[in-house]
């Protein structure tokens, strides 16, 4: 029984997919060259939401203009983390990585209620309110953009990553260090370029999101889940399954809502998560598994 | 025979000044007076515990600046100190450790507040077991009375793994606060005597037909104890309210889209919101805003704060809200003590009262009593005196005029009145502003209505 | 046979590892800790005792969990699930079918430990940063499942928990059996060739299995020890606070064992320990300071009305990160130097004076 709500839920699951999928990628994109796995990469999502909201609400900018800002300056904030944290355990036991990701998980959130308080606030958008209709179904203008804009910021991505040296660095990289150390390779340089890369998508990811939910301090800990539910979804490592994984995802996410209620959201990510770890442990699109 | 009458009389005189002499001397304050020791258990981090704080201070304050209270047995008047006892997030685990703190190193003779449920709950236990008497301003369950062991007076049956065995030590517990029951109780009411007559008559339908309601609630022993008791009363009470549609969703959630895109399919006539401010404020507006369901949403009581007010900006306009205290009706205010009350807390902290703060005023008042009756600080006689207690109504109106804590099956519960109100737009101060549609009395107020109720101007009802 | 064999066998090692304890140097500082454990109810008021020592004493059993399971290379992040386990059937067990208290206890461990064999089996193949995604999935999947069966568990709203002994010193000193009995277990176990054998497997993996040591089955045997320490803590615990509820399951309490064995020191016995008593004096005294610092610094942070908590967990953040880079093997370390400065201090001089 396809009721228009049926169809509006879909939609909205594919603009909600659309910002997971940026913060998948900026994850996946990081696993991929330095193999190092940060659970603090949705507290970037939220810095991203407060900063993009900070320069909108202080300085006037547009919302979109805001994007950029925010991309820079999560990219700011990541190398630093990269040169002064992941770096030093980088190479030590794995479960360091772990523990870094977890402190900085405290210094972040807590830090962006010291420096933004506890209540929510959203970005002003300037298409905020506006719909589209197509008979009974709406869809806000903003989602629509949002869909756009992360369609382009892919598009970039894979230009990038396809026609320049340093994604050659990347991808020479993320598939033997060793090797490609040996053909002049400067891996420091790909480590922090990639990082900052990877912050800047979790950065957008967060402009996006402040305009389209809410947003407090403790937003960032369920996006991370679901970015990495998409990313064992679809094969780590492997970007299109990102992608896909991401709508997938924001699909299931928003029917399991309006058909089973609203206690499935966070329980879902991490149900699909162990299924699919259980029964293909690679992943759907499986190029590295474990 | 003259002289001895003379010397007689002088005896009788010198006999009865040194009586009433020695009797005034022992009228003296007692060299063992000394402050009355309140503990305010409120959760800091929230806003609503700092309204608490402020209006404790203020009660304090109002009550010391008169001399005090007066304790029969020390022939004086001692001040209150109030002390500070801060459950932090108040989970269980957090606000055990500093009512413990209070009782047994700050030596509190008594303790108000309390704020979520679960985390009362697990803190009175420290409370019952040393009996110090506990006026519970917060906590919207039944059970912080009503968990002793069953008897004529409430309480759980054998088995029931939240029943606590210690009679005597629950008797030390009051709940100075509204329950689930009393909000829905007034929520329901309101739709089958205001709302359908509105609908029937403008619509044309037929009376038979049963207004449609929509229940979407935080899932939470809150949110689930107010649906259930909402669906309850309807029953209880026989009213021509229909369910259509009841949803959930966690308490992490910050968008509510899918859901009450659900709930428009539903097709109802009005929405139930049971949740706090942030996430109340955000459904009533994503529901106008975002998803086109164009109906009267009706928020609960603790949402009846200035952020609420702020956030919802001009989507409150026409919606409703349940409350038991409304600093924002008014001035002109039903009650002469909230005008006092509303004033003075504005002028002190700058700000509105909310309605934690209310509870917790009252209560000071209340504790005050209690001492002055029972004339001791021994904390039995407190709690007999609580037990008895019959002062006139401060800030929260009850369904007498009087505070008086039942001894009955709702065990030292309170009879509050719990009323409906319809924020407008009002320009001057950018935000909405309330007035009372329902009910039209109140006892010990009179007249409670300030205005009729209207439907929202994009209202459209449920089909069919 | 091979059954009676291998309890002999287990038997003689566990003597002779409790001779090489009672010998070496360990012996003293363990001694110390106990008899200060013991009279320290003396000294302070009863709500230093259940508030602040029974918490850090079973939360040192927890940690000590933790701390052995990390030893193996699995780096769980949803332990509290285990400590939530544990508590609620320890509970139920006792209220529902009114078995005593203590036998309660034992069940919920063994209830806990039954789950983690499910939990490990799903994680033994899989890589840290997925065991550590799986096992904090898990605990949030088990606030769900506890919620749903609410009629059953009283989840949602808790409930208090009835007690082997009295609440105050009777309670603590039973504690402190427990605790002492379980960490000495599992130093025994850390000890052993199983211990040598996690630590193998957590230096490297690949290499392990090439000495022919079956990786998954350690793993597993790792994941089982550490879920029935966690969830006995979990019963001692939801005793000490005489309530249990939703609450338990909270991400805090799976960092919780992890902060406390990093701090104190990683894979060390005395790690767990030390870790739980810093953190437990923490949590207990510094919040006291909160309505000073509020006055202090709220003009500099004119957005948030209360800065203690932010402030106080962004401190621990910090200091847990730089713990991490500049100190990884803990506190404990730092405290051994000064425990063997203070105790050569003589033989040195005598040492520098030849």
């Amino acid at each position: 029984m396809i009721t228009s709500g049926l169809i509006q839920a879909l939609l909205w699951g594919i603009a909600s997919g659309c910002v997971y999928i940026l913060l998948a990628t900026g994850l996946n994109i990081i696993f991929g060259v330095m193999k190092l796995v940060n659970f603090a990469h949705g507290q970037l999502l939220m810095i991203g939401a407060y900063i993009a909201f900070t320069v909108t609400s202080a300085l006037g900018l547009n919302a979109y203009i805001a994007i950029l800002v925010a991309m820079g300056a999560v990219a700011l904030i990541g190398v630093g983390l990269e040169r002064f944290t992941f770096r030093k355990v980088l190479g030590t036991d794995k479960l360091n990585e772990i523990f870094i990701s977890l402190g900085l998980i405290y210094v972040f959130e807590n830090a962006a209620v010291l420096l933004w308080g506890n209540t929510p606030q959203q970005i002003p958008s300037p298409l905020k309110g506006t719909q589209l209709y197509i008979g009974q179904i709406a869809i806000g203008y903003d989602r629509l953009l949002a869909i756009l804009i992360v369609g382009v910021i892919l598009f970039a991505l894979f230009l990038l990553l396809k026609k320049t040296k340093i994604g050659l660095a990347m991808r020479a990289t993320s598939q033997k260090s060793s090797a490609s150390m040996l053909m002049g390779v400067n891996i420091e340089k790909v480590y922090i370029f990639t990082f900052a890369l990877g912050a800047a998508l979790a950065g957008a990811a967060g402009a996006l999101y402040g305009m389209i939910f809410p947003f407090d301090p403790s937003i960032g800990a369920l996006p991370t889940i679901k970015a990495f539910a998409i990313i064992i979804i679809g094969g780590l490592g492997s970007i299109p399954g990102a992608v896909i994984g991401g709508l997938l995802y924001g699909i299931a996410e928003n029917l399991a809502v309006y058909l089973l209620g609203g206690i499935w959201q966070d329980a879902i990510a991490f149900a699909l998560l162990i299924i699919v770890l259980v029964i293909r442990p690679t992943g759907i699109f499986g190029e590295r598994g474990e | 025979m003259q002289k001895k009458l003379v010397i007689a009389l002088i005896a009788v005189i010198v006999i009865i000044t040194a009586v009433v002499a020695s009797w005034q001397l022992t009228q003296l304050p007692s060299s063992e007076a000394r402050p009355i020791k309140i503990g305010l258990v409120a959760c800091y981090e929230k806003a609503e515990g700092q309204d608490m704080d402020r209006a404790a201070k203020l009660a304090v304050k109002e009550i010391n600046d008169a001399g005090g209270v007066y304790v029969r047995d020390w022939h004086t008047k001692v001040p209150i100190e109030l002390v500070i006892v801060d459950t932090q997030d108040d989970t269980p685990s957090k606000s055990v450790g500093p009512v413990t703190r209070a009782i047994i190193e700050d030596e509190v003779d008594l303790l108000i507040g309390g704020y979520t449920s679960a985390g009362t709950l697990a803190n009175q236990v420290v409370a019952i077991e040393h009996r110090v008497p506990y006026i519970i301003t917060g906590a919207s369950t039944s059970l912080v009375t009503r968990r002793g062991p069953q008897g004529n007076y409430g309480g759980l049956p054998d088995g029931d793994t939240r029943r606590i065995e210690d009679a005597e030590g629950m008797s030390y517990m009051f709940h100075y606060c509204t329950t689930t029951a009393d909000y829905s109780k007034t929520v329901v009411k309101f739709f089958a005597e205001e709302m359908k007559p509105l609908l029937d008559s403008k619509y044309g339908f037929d009376s038979s037909r049963k207004l449609r309601l929509a229940i979407l609630y935080r899932d939470d022993a809150f949110g689930k104890g107010v649906a259930a008791d909402t669906k309850a009363l309807i029953q209880s009470y026989n009213l021509p309210i229909e369910i259509v549609a009841e949803r959930s969703y966690p308490t992490t959630a910050t968008s509510f889209q899918t859901d009450l895109t659900a709930v428009k399919d539903a097709s109802p006539d009005a929405v139930y919101v049971v949740d706090f401010i942030a996430n109340t404020a955000e459904i009533i507006k994503e529901g106008q805003r975002d998803v086109g369901l164009n109906t009267v949403y009706i928020a609960v009581e603790c949402c009846e704060d200035p952020a609420f007010y702020t956030l919802l900006g001009p989507y409150g306009h026409e919606q409703l809200l349940e409350s038991k205290f409304a600093p924002y009706a008014g001035p002109p205010y039903y009650l002469a003590s909230i005008e006092n009350y509303v004033k003075k807390y504005q002028e002190t902290y700058g700000t509105l009262p909310g309605m934690m703060g209310a509870d917790t005023y009252d209560a000071f008042y209340i504790a005050k009593d209690a001492i002055e009756r029972a004339g001791t600080l021994d904390k039995a006689a407190i709690r007999d005196a609580l037990e008895s207690c019959a002062l006139d109504q401060i800030l929260i109106i009850t369904e007498t005029g009087k505070i008086e804590f039942s001894t009955g099956t709702n065990y030292h519960e309170i009879a509050p009145v719990t009323f409906v109100e319809q924020l407008i737009w009002n320009a001057d101060v950018n935000e909405c502003r309330s007035v009372i549609v329902y009910p039209a009395t109140a006892p010990g107020v009179g007249k409670l209505k300030q205005a009729d109720f209207v439907l929202p101007t994009a209202y459209a009802p449920g089909s069919p | 046979m091979a059954i009676k064999k291998a309890f002999a066998n287990s038997f003689s090692l566990v003597k002779s590892e409790v001779a090489d304890f009672y010998r070496s140097q360990k012996l003293y500082p363990v001694i110390i800790t106990l008899i200060i454990a013991a009279i320290m109810p003396f000294f302070v008021s009863s709500y230093v005792i259940s508030e602040v020592l029974t918490p850090m004493i079973i939360f040192a059993i927890y940690a000590s969990s933790w701390n052995l399971l990390a030893s193996s290379g699995q780096g769980s992040l949803g332990h509290a699930a285990f400590l939530g386990i544990g508590g609620f059937t320890s509970a139920l067990l006792t209220i529902k079918l009114g078995l005593p208290s203590i036998a309660s206890l034992f069940l919920g461990s063994l209830i806990s430990a039954a789950i983690g064999v499910l939990i490990g089996l799903a994680c033994v193949r899989l890589k840290a940063w997925f065991l550590a995604m799986v096992t904090f999935g898990f605990s949030v999947i088990i606030v769900t499942i506890f919620s749903e069966f609410d009629e059953f568990t009283g989840a949602i709203m808790g409930f208090r928990t009835p007690l082997i002994v009295e609440r105050g010193i009777p309670f603590y000193y039973t504690a402190l059996v427990f605790s002492a009995i379980s960490i000495f277990i599992i130093y025994l176990i850390m000890k052993s060739k199983l211990g040598l054998a996690f630590r193998a497997i957590h230096q490297n993996e690949l290499e392990a299995k090439m000495i022919g040591i079956n990786t998954a089955k350690y793993r597993l045997i790792a994941f089982v020890i550490s879920t029935f320490f966690a969830g006995l803590a979990g019963g001692l615990y939801a005793q000490s606070i005489q309530y249990i509820q939703n609450f338990i399951f909270a991400p805090y309490y799976s960092f919780l064992p992890l902060m406390m064995s990093v701090i104190g020191g990683l894979g060390t016995i005395e790690g767990p320990i030390v870790g739980s008593v810093i953190i437990r004096v923490i949590d207990s005294y510094l919040p006291s300071l909160d309505s000073a610092l509020d006055g202090l610094l709220h003009p500099l942070f004119p957005s948030v009305s209360h800065v203690g908590p932010p402030l106080r967990m962004l401190g621990l953040g910090v200091f847990f990160i730089v713990i991490v880079i500049f100190a990884p093997k803990g506190v404990s370390p730092l405290i051994k130097k000064a425990y063997n400065y203070l105790r050569s201090s003589p033989k040195e001089k005598k040492h520098d004076e030849r």
